[in-house]
């Protein structure tokens, strides 16, 4: 409890000058070393006391959570430290052989994950597959703003997603989409074990957000390779090819020639040869 | 009073009988006309395979010409502007966009089309089972080894008329298959760049192979095909077609029907079924729709691109050859390409004309056959035939490894491996097991030649035993083994090959016919369920006990 | 003119009946084929033609319940087929007319798109339908027979007179013994088969002369651009991504060697890249750019994992590693992809720096040698 007080240990009394016996003097100079306390730690509260009240009478009047987190971004920290944290670290910085970092995929990449179902993740494997979505909406939409809000990145979009010219989508679609998920979005194998999904269940939406996120395995289509119209285009295609109709009959998976070689064995030889047994001998 | 013929001494007297003799008169043909009217064709179903086959070919023909009043087959770049709004303003050759207008634009223009296609599918398709069937009842033996031979070669043309036909559209899947083709040409060592350039005019793509494909497509070969269907027919005329062993035939003779009028109004009647399910395929299911794939662009791919089924077994052996180039001294590669391609399919399709000399001179069988043999009656060949079918369907299944790994969520690596390793290990499991199938059959054949037929009818015998009654087929012994001998033909099993059942009662909403009716035929047949009905079964109704020829056929009292 | 005319040449003609000289004609007179029966006569030319009818299942009975049930299937089977085959006629021909409109469009669902399957299903079952009755007539209201047909094989006299009219031919014409003209034959043969085919020789092309196999449009300077022209900067591509680029030349898109692969590594990627021994220098930073024609079978290989680092060929699935030169590490390719050097020009696009070191597409005899 000694203090390094530049005021000297020698008592001293109301005049300032010291006086009395060594005892007495210890004793007064423990008085008044309390009493300078007490004046300097009350004097220290008065003058933050004095502040604080300026402050709060001088400072412009803010908002009730201004500094922290808005409520989106506050409930989807909620759902993000329940549910991806495991994977996708306290930070979002990822987590070594367990999760990406997620510092900058931008919100477009969280509606598509997400909202297909693919996050979260059912167990470590080498494709993510789609499946029924655990997230409302609303928590998507949180989602996404958590996110978004640590890192930046890709943003959604916005207006009418199919708003392209279609033929140009279809040659843009051949040219970087085909390969992997098939000429008209059924779908293909990739190598050991993973696969494009097929197309036919996504939306205008899901589309967009995955040329412009990357998920996965795709590469990653940003608005400078395939303009926001290219994409439109794009998924105008893919859209209007999946709602038109066969004019040939039934269109068997519109997989080509393996769907074909087994109707015409099944169906075509196997309708013949009921017809030959029935007008040849058996025996 | 049997009817008179017109032929009176001298002249017809109807108008169609003069018409026939002034026609005779010209053409001189009449001998050969009875002939052929009297020609005598046996009658199995396995017969009609072939017949399958030649009218689709006729099918193809006649919507084939049809095709080519619309088709423009130049590689020329045009832009679209026809009725399909997603390829409006795409470039494309001419070919492309002259097959678009036929299936947009010209009226029943897509149902030709697609009728085209699916003759060609079920083309091949009926070839394959003939020689199966030929191939599995040695109907290939001398003297019929010239018409096996010019049949494996129709084979092969039938192929090349698929892969040219299918390539004129010029569209995404099948530019990707010509890719391919050029790639297979560029490989055949030493002459391989010279044999590409020779065909495509120079580099890939060129501006000539689409026409080039269309002539051979639309002349040269179908005129081969057409002279060799012609031979191959004539063969079998003058030959006379095959039969199974059986009652009354032998090498020597043929049992059947005569071609008028039973064989012709059935053959007619199978051209008109076989042109309905093409028909019938032509409309309701939808084939190679080119609309979705695209124009061909080198740079553009789709996953899941196979070649039509009957080239899959050359996909299937490109996907699965390791990557063994052979590189030589000098520089010179011989690349892995060429042996999944060329040198599988020129070995197969060698192996397969060659099978019947080959055959010959392993058996040691050199005599000429006209009748046929049962497929459990030849176990090596069967079981070869077997271990073929398994390898070339092994090597289809590998052709669609991506279809197959992306709908049944399988790896497309462990497919890749899967169709490596099955390759190897598959056809001589098929051979043991089907030769082990075979042996089985015949024993079985000759048990019930043997015991006779096992009638299920369970008796008991005074001391306690239960026996099963066995119906003999034939004469028996002392021991009561059946005496007859296996004749190549198929043993009866069940009661009711030998006339172990009741005729049935024709009818739909009712009996057409009188029960008592039926039954006073069947009776008077004397032979028979009915028949038998008359006789008292007292005894157990083993041969040892009775039931001898000797003693009238009828069960005698059992003897201790 | 009758055959009573007398001119000479005119007379009779080949109608009066000329010398006989055997077979069934001698054996049968007019007379006698008369006096048969139809029945006789057919079973008797069946004989001369060695097939013998052994038994006869005749039809229904006629005016009895099962062929008047039978005639009737047969013509319900046949009128059927008629009806549809009008009903084909009338789809065919009345749509857009009294019919719906048969042109169809994208997206109509209705009858433009029943237009063919109506086709097919009424031709279908209306030829089915003919088939089908004249089989039905064929089985339940035509006589069953079981003919027998003797076979010949060749006939010994046939071979032998007809081998003694070649030999003797040929031995009267002496050529066995006339060596000088085989021999000039032989020449004659070999030399008129050879000129009948030469015109075939305009279809061969020398693939080596200018090496077009082994070369593409890309060169020095050649700017990077994408399908509809546009040139490319580095920046405009996300890491992870993969852009099919074309060479700025006057149809540099429709080439079918020159399609290649722009692909942006990400930092993990460009960790681990390897370059080819001698490509070290042929990425631009973190892009890399390879040759789009797969070394196998030259199809566009383009499946681009960004994740494991491979591209895969959707034709006979060979995979090829980016960050180690494109080498190939699964499938049936052998050949890694060519690597395009980059640069970028003064105005900030890319370029190559020269062509394709080696030939771009599948593998063939001598493309070692170039």
């Amino acid at each position: 409890m000694s203090t390094t007080n530049p005021q000297s240990e020698a008592a001293l009394d109301e005049g300032g000058a010291a006086t009395g016996d060594p005892a007495r003097r210890a004793r007064a100079r423990r008085r008044s070393k309390q009493r300078r306390r007490l004046a300097n730690v009350g004097g220290l509260m008065a003058a933050l006391v004095l502040t604080g009240a300026l402050y709060s009478v001088f400072s412009p009047a803010q908002a009730a959570d201004e500094g922290s987190e808005s409520a989106a971004e506050a409930a989807g920290r909620d759902l993000y430290e329940r549910s991806c944290i495991t994977c996708h670290g306290e930070n979002l910085e990822g987590v070594n052989n367990r999760g990406p970092s997620l510092i900058g995929v931008g919100e477009a990449a969280v509606y598509f994950q997400v909202h297909t179902g693919r996050m979260p993740l059912a167990r470590q494997e080498a494709d993510a597959h789609d499946k029924p979505a655990v997230f409302s909406d609303e928590e998507i939409d949180q989602l996404m703003a958590y996110v978004q809000a640590n890192g930046g990145g890709p943003t959604l979009p916005s207006g009418d997603l199919r708003d392209g010219d279609l033929a140009e989508g279809g040659e843009l679609f051949r040219l970087n989409c085909a390969s992997c998920h098939n000429f008209v979005g059924q779908g293909g194998a990739l190598s050991s074990g993973k696969s494009a999904p097929s197309l036919q269940d996504a939306s205008d939406l899901e589309i967009y957000t995955a040329m412009l996120s990357g998920p996965e395995n795709m590469p990653v289509f940003g608005d400078n390779q395939l303009t926001p119209d290219e994409k439109r285009a794009i998924i105008n295609y893919v859209q209007t090819i999946k709602a038109q109709a066969d004019p040939g009959g039934a269109g068997i998976g519109r997989i080509g020639p393996v769907g074909e070689g087994l109707v015409i064995w099944v169906v075509g030889i196997g309708a013949l040869l009921f017809g030959i047994f029935w007008m040849g001998s058996k025996a | 009073m049997a009817a008179r013929t017109a032929t009176a001494p001298g002249a017809p007297t109807t108008k169609i009988g003069k018409a026939a003799y002034e026609f005779d008169e010209r053409m001189l043909l009449t001998p050969w006309l009875r002939r052929t009217l009297n020609k005598v064709y046996p009658d199995h179903w396995s017969f009609l395979l072939g017949e399958i086959a030649l009218y689709s070919f006729l099918i193809l023909l006649l919507s084939g010409t049809y095709l080519t009043f619309f088709f423009d087959a130049s590689m020329r770049e045009v832009v679209y502007d026809g009725s399909y709004a997603p390829l409006r303003g795409v470039e494309m050759s001419a070919a492309y966009d002259s097959a678009l207008s036929l299936s947009f634009d010209v009226r029943g223009g897509l149902f030709m089309r697609q009728l085209h296609h699916w003759a060609a599918l079920l083309f091949v398709a009926a070839i394959v089972v003939h020689l199966l069937r030929i191939f599995f009842t040695g109907a290939f033996r001398r003297p019929r080894d010239t018409n096996w031979l010019i049949g494996v070669v129709m084979l092969v043309l039938a192929l090349l008329m698929g892969v040219t036909g299918y390539s004129l559209p010029d569209d995404l899947l099948s530019g990707t298959g010509l890719r391919i083709i050029s790639a297979i040409l560029l490989s055949v060592p030493v002459i391989g760049t010279w044999a590409h350039f020779a065909v495509f005019n120079g580099d890939f793509v060129g501006e000539q192979i689409i026409g080039r494909f269309y002539i051979v497509h639309v002349l040269l070969i179908p005129a081969i095909l057409l002279a060799l269907i012609g031979l191959h027919l004539l063969i079998l005329v003058k030959q006379k077609h095959t039969q199974f062993p059986g009652a009354g035939r032998t090498e020597h003779n043929v049992v059947g029907n005569r071609l008028f009028p039973t064989f012709a109004a059935k053959a007619t009647g199978l051209i008109f079924v076989v042109f309905g399910v093409c028909a019938a395929l032509g409309g309701l299911v939808q084939i190679n729709p080119i609309w979705l794939w695209g124009p061909y662009n080198p740079a553009q791919v789709s996953a899941a691109s196979q070649p039509d089924w009957y080239i899959g077994f050359l996909d299937g052996s490109t996907r699965i050859f390791p990557p063994w180039d052979i590189n030589l001294p000098g520089d010179y590669t011989v690349p892995a390409l060429f042996w999944p391609t060329v040198v599988i399919a020129g070995a197969m399709f060698t192996l397969l004309a060659l099978y019947p000399i080959i055959e010959r001179k392993l058996t040691g069988d050199t005599a000429s056959h006209h009748l046929l043999q049962r497929p459990r009656d030849v176990p090596v060949r069967t079981a070869l035939g077997a271990m073929g079918l398994t390898f070339y369907l092994w090597l289809m299944v590998a052709g669609g490894n991506d279809v197959i790994a992306d709908k049944f969520d399988i790896s497309l690596n462990a497919m890749t491996w899967a169709g490596r390793i099955g390759v190897v290990i598959l056809p001589p499991i098929a051979y043991v097991i089907t030769y082990r199938i075979c042996l089985g059959l015949q024993q079985h054949d000759r048990e019930v030649l043997e015991h006779g037929i096992e009638t299920g009818v369970i008796r008991r015998l005074p001391h306690g035993e239960f026996i099963e009654v066995h119906q003999p087929l034939g004469p028996v012994d002392e021991h009561g083994h059946g005496l007859l001998a296996y004749g190549g033909a198929p043993v009866p099993k069940r009661m009711n090959h030998i006339g172990g059942a009741r005729r049935a009662i024709r009818g739909f909403f009712r009996p057409i016919e009188e029960p008592a009716q039926v039954e006073l035929e069947q009776r008077a047949e004397g032979r028979g369920l009915a028949a038998a009905e008359d006789r008292e079964l007292t005894t157990s109704g083993r041969p040892s006990e009775g039931g001898r020829p000797s003693e009238g056929g009828r069960p005698q009292e059992p003897r201790d | 003119m009758t055959t009573r005319d007398t001119r000479p040449g005119s007379t009779g003609g080949a109608d009066v009946p000329g010398e006989l000289y055997g077979g069934p004609d001698d054996d049968y007179t007019p007379e006698q084929l008369a006096a048969m029966s139809r029945e006789d006569l057919d079973r008797l030319g069946a004989h001369y033609d060695h097939v013998e009818i052994l038994h006869v299942d005749a039809g229904p009975e006629p005016g009895s319940p099962m062929e008047k049930r039978a005639i009737r299937q047969v013509g319900m089977v046949f009128a059927a087929a008629g009806l549809f085959a009008f009903l084909f006629v009338v789809v065919y021909a009345g749509s857009g007319w009294f019919l719906p409109d048969w042109h169809w469009q994208v997206t109509e669902g209705g009858w433009s798109a029943l237009f063919t399957p109506l086709l097919g299903l009424l031709m279908g079952l209306s030829l089915l339908c003919v088939g089908v009755g004249l089989v039905l007539f064929t089985k339940k209201l035509l006589p069953h027979e079981t003919a027998v047909q003797d076979k010949h094989d060749g006939s010994h006299f046939d071979r032998v007179t007809t081998g003694a009219t070649f030999v003797g031919a040929f031995h009267n014409s002496g050529l066995a013994r006339r060596k000088l003209i085989t021999r000039s034959l032989l020449l004659m043969g070999g030399g008129v088969g050879l000129m009948l085919i030469m015109p075939l020789g305009g279809l061969i092309k020398n693939p080596n002369k200018g090496n077009p196999l082994g070369t593409t449009n890309w060169a020095e300077g050649v700017r990077l651009v994408r399908n509809d022209g546009t040139p490319i900067r580095p920046g405009d591509q996300q890491p992870g991504s993969l852009e099919t680029v074309f060479p700025a030349v006057p149809g540099g898109n429709r080439q079918a060697d020159a399609a290649t692969m722009l692909i942006r590594l990400r930092p993990e990627q460009v960790e681990q890249l390897q370059p080819r021994v001698g490509h070290g220098d042929f990425a631009y930073g973190e892009y890399v750019a390879y040759s789009k024609i797969c070394t196998h079978a030259g199809c566009p290989v383009s499946l681009y994992e960004q994740e494991t680092s491979r591209i895969l060929c959707p034709c006979h699935q060979s995979q090829f590693d980016v960050t180690q030169g494109a080498k190939p590490v699964f499938g049936p390719a052998t050949r890694p992809l060519p690597q395009l050097p980059l640069d970028v020009d003064d105005e900030g696009f890319f370029i190559a720096r020269s062509d394709y070191i080696e030939a771009v597409g599948p593998t063939y005899w001598n493309r070692e040698r170039i």
